[in-house]
């Protein structure tokens, strides 16, 4: 157990031993540095490709740096032409978020129904756990996304479905009302990973809770409202945090189901993918900084407000009686 | 002290906030560590590298011009590398940021006052005054294409030209005559209303059109806005044309659009390529393109599909030869006579014309094209004929190389004029937002 560590040693007070504390503090040290030894390739990693690249970003998104010539300062001025400037800055702002108040609830939702239907699954749980997890591990890549572009394109087999009974919507790609569903379709599609989060959850909840519920007449629904869905808060709030982050982030999907370019209309230009387009397609490589600056400060704003709420929401165990 | 049950423990929350922070800083690098660039050694002797975009049957053939050339020219050794034409643009961004330019490189006419201000290209003019690399079987005109404020920086590697694939088949049913190259815009509206009033049907049962709307299409603007006289840049900072033009312009197509002449807004944001074009889909008689993909369209479609000029405004062309792609030398290169000799054996070695024929569209060596034109057939020999129909129809003198902040107008004008479709702007609404975005690009 690791909390064995932490305690106190249970010895008298020292008579023989002369220099204590010091003593404690070089064992302490030692016991340390193998851990800073093996840790080494991790953290020359998050130096180079992390560390350094962010303090990069940081210094570009006050520059105006257009891959050519050197970088040029200009102070805050991306950041107020983006915040004051900017019409389509706003409108993928906009996108953004209909986004992710469209697709996180939608995903966990289901990820939520369908791990409480395995959790009551008596045969085969492994098997139809690894089926439904399987799109979070094909759902990144490029492929998929090229196929989803043709399920959704004109004359593509969702299409074909509608036409059959009597809905003639044509492709939803080439739509620019319908066009911000395809990707979020997509993501929904892969609810696996936040699935397999919530089984563990729901497995973790102990039986003797559900049995003393029933004991006392309490029905499936009941003790869903009542035991399942506070005892799951805290994994339940895990998965919002993530979703919330990963969704803020999406652009594989989009840029591949728009064709790089956030269309028709702008209507699936999200904020990484206009982010990318100020970056590599108008070399204003300075503006594209700020963007993500200020985008790490409005995912970092939203998961903070997250964090306060959820002290009135997500109940945890291990701080029982605190 | 409550009891840890054993095997429960839910989950706590510093798990959560390590997992949120984790998520966070991906927020900053994800996107931005997508590309990267790798660099090699020279080993002994000289080794250049040299990158373009194109197709398999492109790269297999400059492969092997290349190869001629190693054994040529003993202790030269030349890297390439390949790709498509967009992920291409970014990687050759990237390197040329990094410092990292290939030796040689396949250019879009686009990235030529990029590079070439930015100091990425070398200035070709002694190679060319020396003769290393020889220009004299190209037109003068065509080599403008290759200049930045008065210097040589890049040279066309093949010529294209605008043009209007259309099924002669059709066109003949409808009773319109083959267009001539002096047809006009009036004359194309007629045409495709007439197309339009067959009343056919495309597979998906929906109406069949006389053509694509080129509304989106910076090419098509600037064929129609140069045989009105105009043109698409005035200087390297400023817009040759005005708000009213391009409203003009955007009216036009978008009444033809409205009333049923030619393809519909959801047709054209799906179209890419040959295959999702409207005429590639059977909803359109037409499709404005380009010479060198031409060919695909008779494979894909049967041989009624011809090759017309574009329209002109009273008989006067708005098309020009146009480079479809240049080569440069990178500013940084450490063999520059070595580069420059392979620039030359690409352009105007005969076997390598032989090797490369018209992978590249005409060769801009006229020696070379016409000795590759005698062994062309079909939609091939047709681009060919084309092009020197419209060299004797007299056509006006290309523009210099577009502004840096080209590339970022073409994404702007293909997204305004949707909105324009889709009827979130009116086309002067939409006008005036592509000038100002214009504007804002061409100034910073």
């Amino acid at each position: 157990m690791s909390t064995v560590s932490t305690r106190a040693p249970a010895r008298p007070a020292p008579t023989t031993d002369r220099h204590p504390p010091s003593r404690r503090r070089r064992q302490v040290r030692e016991r340390q540095w193998p851990a800073y030894v093996f840790l080494t390739p991790w953290m020359i990693g998050a130096l180079v490709l992390t560390l350094v690249p962010m303090a990069v970003s940081l210094y570009l998104s006050f520059t105006d740096y257009n891959l050519f010539d050197p970088p040029h300062w200009v102070g805050l001025r991306n950041y107020t032409e983006m915040l004051t400037d900017d019409p389509r800055y706003w409108r993928s702002v906009g996108t953004t978020m209909l986004y992710v108040v469209v697709a996180v609830p939608l995903k966990l939702g289901l990820a939520l129904a369908v791990a409480t239907l395995l959790k009551n699954l008596d045969r085969g749980r492994a098997f139809y756990r690894s089926a439904f997890y399987a799109p979070s591990l094909l759902g990144a890549s490029m492929s998929i996304a090229l196929v989803w572009r043709a399920l959704f394109n004109d004359g593509g087999t969702v299409s074909d479905i509608l036409d059959s009974v009597g809905i003639h919507a044509g492709g939803w790609v080439g739509n620019p009302d319908l066009a911000v569903y395809v990707v979020v379709l997509l993501t929904v599609w892969q609810f696996g990973a936040p699935m397999v989060i919530f089984l563990a959850g729901l497995q973790q909840i102990s039986p003797d809770l559900y049995e003393a519920a029933a004991l006392d007449g309490a029905g499936r629904w009941r003790q869903f409202v009542s035991i399942t869905v506070p005892m799951l808060s805290p994994v339940v709030f895990f998965n919002l945090v993530l979703e919330i982050i990963n969704s803020f982030q999406v652009f594989t999907p989009a840029f591949v189901i728009s064709g790089g370019k956030g269309g028709p209309a702008d209507s699936t230009m999200f904020y990484t993918l206009y982010l990318y387009e100020r970056g590599f397609t108008a070399s204003h490589m300075g503006y594209a900084a700020a963007m993500a600056w200020m985008l790490l400060i409005a995912i970092a704003a939203i998961t903070l407000i997250l964090f306060r709420t959820s002290r009135s929401w997500v109940f945890y165990a291990d701080e029982e009686g605190r | 002290m409550p009891e840890p049950r054993s095997g429960r423990r839910p989950l706590p929350r510093r798990a959560v906030l390590a997992a949120a922070a984790v998520g966070l800083s991906t927020a900053l690098t994800s996107t931005l560590s997508a590309c990267s660039t790798a660099s090699g050694s020279t080993s002994s002797g000289v080794t250049l590298t040299f990158s373009w975009w194109g197709n398999d049957d492109r790269a297999a053939r400059t492969e092997q011009a290349v190869r001629l050339f190693e054994k040529e020219h003993p202790g030269v050794t030349v890297r390439t590398s390949s790709g498509d034409f967009g992920a291409y643009l970014q990687k050759l961004a990237t390197q040329a940021a990094g410092g990292g330019m290939p030796d040689v490189a396949q250019l879009d006419y686009r990235q030529v006052s990029q590079y070439a201000g930015g100091g990425a290209l070398m200035s070709l003019d002694d190679a060319m005054k020396d003769k290393t690399i020889r220009t004299s079987e190209m037109s003068r005109d065509f080599l403008r294409t290759g200049t930045y404020k008065g210097g040589q920086y890049a040279l066309p590697m093949g010529r294209g030209i605008t043009g209007y694939a259309y099924d002669a088949a059709v066109y003949k049913k409808a009773g319109i005559p083959t267009p001539q190259p002096s047809w006009t815009w009036q004359d194309w509206e007629k045409a495709d209303k007439r197309i339009a009033a067959l009343g056919l049907k495309s597979p998906d049962g929906r109406p069949y059109t006389g053509a694509n709307d080129g509304g989106g299409n910076e090419d098509v603007f600037e064929t129609w806005l140069r045989s009105r006289g105009g043109k698409l840049y005035a200087s390297q900072t400023e817009l040759g044309f005005t708000e009213d033009d391009l409203t003009a312009f955007w009216t036009f197509c978008d009444r033809l659009r409205r009333e049923g002449a030619i393809a519909q807004a959801r047709d054209t944001v799906q179209a890419n390529s040959t295959e999702t074009s409207p005429i590639g889909r059977g909803l359109a008689a037409a499709d404005f393109t380009w010479d060198a993909p031409f060919p695909s369209y008779p494979v894909l479609l049967g041989d009624s599909v011809h090759f017309a000029p574009v329209p002109t405004t009273d008989g006067r062309q708005g098309a020009y030869f146009k480079p479809s792609m240049l080569i440069g030398i990178g500013a940084h290169s450490e063999h520059p006579k070595e580069a420059a000799q392979l620039v030359d054996f690409l352009l105007n070695d005969q076997r390598v014309g032989d090797i490369l024929a018209f992978s590249r569209s005409t060769p801009p060596n006229r020696k070379i094209a016409a000795r590759v034109a005698k062994t062309l057939k079909g939609p091939e020999r047709e681009i060919y004929e084309y092009a020197q129909t419209m060299e004797r129809y007299g056509l006006d003198a290309p523009p210099t190389a577009p502004p840096r902040g080209d590339v970022a107008v073409q994404t702007a004008f293909i997204r305004e004029y949707q909105r324009v479709m889709y009827g979130l702007a009116t086309p002067r609404q939409a006008a005036r937002e592509l000038i100002d975005e214009a504007d804002r690009e061409l100034r910073s």
